[in-house]
């Protein structure tokens, strides 16, 4: 019964690997000029420019901050509202109420965002009716910002409650609740329970995806184009920038970018995820 | 005498399942507690090791009154009826884990780690994932793990109930085996007739949230509700030419 395998490979290879592998081919050709409508012939200057330049550098470390930052906020906002919540959650309310962001597109958060925390957004004009601020100029820059605060909360928005719903998954799976008994049966106090048992399992459990949506976040084209700045920019917003701009000659440079961040972000992909699940011994 | 449980009681909503119990028992001895499923062992447990409050009554420990205290305070240690280990924990961090609590310093948590392992006959197994190991093995370590606190009191709730006959036996003979190293007093909960009479040093029988302590095991084997006699009957029928 050897042929599901082989078919779902075959399936696999041929609609999941190729089309990426022909793309990334194709963008590392056009980034070495051997392709491309003004093609000069194969070079490495459009690399020695992109990274000459800072850009590429600077773009994927702001990327990565934010990313990184957004993560480390859902997931604490998720853990607290999990383990806070834990017996609401179980109401039909409630449960609706953390999957329904889920269900908002990047575009409309980015736009809710605005509409929240601009200037002249909703929090800057109850600020002022509450006298907090004198106008609503004072109100802090939370859209377009250079702290990347409006993309990171709208990424908090997005991301925590699937965070929730998995810390509450994989809480109840593990058991973590007759595992907490059993810690304090063996002695432990309520925060020993907390840092030595059920953060380590859920983290355990979890981690993978963590990595997974920091990867997402670091892609992530529509809230950082919405709310971001000029410069520096996140990764997929400086890529698409580059490969539309005026000059046709220097579209290789947008490949150059999307070519390296493809491959640090596979290389990293593949060194985390390589380990091999241990064997079970009955 | 080293546990008293006086007059305990206690309810969920309109069910009785600890009914006005009290035992009694010495240091270093163990009481096996047979009962069918849902007579109240797993909640007298429960009770006795700060993990339910009693509605009503009282639990002693070596002269000390329990109430009030939380299970950490209590010293006493609830074995569950499954293989439950940590899973993000080795065999060794598993095993060590009450010892990391206490605060005991590294270098001896190491040592009496590595006397358990060999204790429990598990050289080799210090470094593996509880994924790794067989049912045995999981609560081999889930002995270890509870005995190597030294606890005041142990006290196990069908901790064989999952294991295969012969597994259970050795697991039966490594407890007894512990239980007289490390001097451990304990509650033995089960169902199983065989099991209860070979664990224990006194014997009681579990029914509707009352308990009935015999005075030795002559008269457990003579009570008819214990289930003993029918038992005999049983294999002696086996016995019998004719059938």
């Amino acid at each position: 019964m050897k042929s599901k395998p082989t078919f779902g490979l075959l399936f696999f290879f041929l609609l999941g690997l190729l089309p990426f592998v022909a793309a990334l081919i194709y963008a590392l050709l056009y980034s070495l000029g051997i392709v491309g409508i003004l093609s000069e012939g194969a070079s490495i200057s459009y690399w020695r420019q992109v990274f000459q330049s800072g850009e590429l550098i600077g773009s994927f470390l702001y990327s990565a901050l934010l990313a990184g930052i957004g993560v480390a906020l859902s997931v604490s906002l998720a853990l607290l509202v999990s383990m806070g919540l834990r017996t609401s959650l179980q109401h039909r309310f409630w449960s609706l109420l953390i999957y329904f962001p889920l269900a908002i597109p990047g575009m409309v958060a980015s736009f809710l965002s605005i509409q929240l925390l601009s200037k002249a957004g909703f929090f800057s004009r109850i600020s002022m009716k509450m006298g907090w601020i004198d106008s609503l100029q004072q109100f802090p820059d939370w859209i377009n910002d250079s702290y990347g605060i409006g993309i990171i909360l709208t990424f908090v928005l997005i991301v925590s409650p699937f965070f929730v719903i998995l810390f509450s998954n994989v809480y109840q799976n593990e058991r973590v609740s007759e595992l907490s008994t059993l810690a304090y049966s063996l002695g432990a106090r309520s925060n020993q329970v907390f840092w030595k048992v059920t953060l380590p399992i859920l983290f355990s459990k979890t981690k993978r995806i963590m990595i997974l949506y920091f990867i997402f976040l670091l892609g992530s084209y529509e809230i950082p184009l919405v709310l971001g700045q000029e410069s520096p920019q996140m990764l997929s917003v400086l890529i698409i920038r580059e490969l539309k701009q005026f000059d046709l000659k220097l579209i290789p440079e947008g490949y150059v970018i999307a070519v390296a961040y493809t491959v640090v972000i596979a290389v990293s992909a593949l060194l985390v995820f390589r380990r091999r699940e241990v064997q079970v011994h009955e | 005498m080293f546990l008293e449980v006086k007059q305990l009681s206690k309810s969920f909503q309109k069910d009785l399942i600890v009914d006005r119990l009290s035992l009694s028992l010495d240091q270093h001895r163990t009481l096996s507690i047979l009962g069918r499923s849902g007579c109240g062992k797993t909640t007298l447990l429960k009770l006795i090791a700060g993990l339910e409050t009693a509605d009503q009554g009282s639990i002693w420990v070596n002269g000390e009154e329990m109430s009030g205290k939380t299970p950490a305070e209590r010293k006493i240690v609830y074995l569950y009826q499954e293989d439950l280990l940590f899973p993000h924990l080795t065999v060794r961090g598993n095993i060590g884990f009450g010892l990391k609590l206490q605060k005991v310093a590294p270098s001896q948590i190491a040592e009496q780690v590595d006397l358990m392992i060999e204790r429990l006959e598990l050289q080799g197994q210090g470094d593996k994932m509880p994924q790794q190991l067989s049912g045995g093995q999981r609560q081999r370590v889930s002995f270890g793990r509870a005995i190597i606190t030294n606890p005041r009191l142990l006290l196990l709730d069908e901790p064989f109930g999952s294991l295969d006959v012969g597994t259970r036996q050795r697991m039966q003979e490594l407890f007894k085996e512990l239980a007289a190293i490390y001097g451990i007093t304990s509650l033995f909960v089960t169902h199983d007739l065989k099991e209860a009479i070979l664990m224990g040093d006194d014997i009681g029988l579990m029914k509707k949230g009352s308990l009935q302590i015999y005075s030795d095991k002559q008269d457990f084997l003579l009570d008819p509700q214990t289930g003993v006699r029918s038992e005999i009957e049983f294999w002696e029928s086996l016995l019998k030419p004719n059938y």
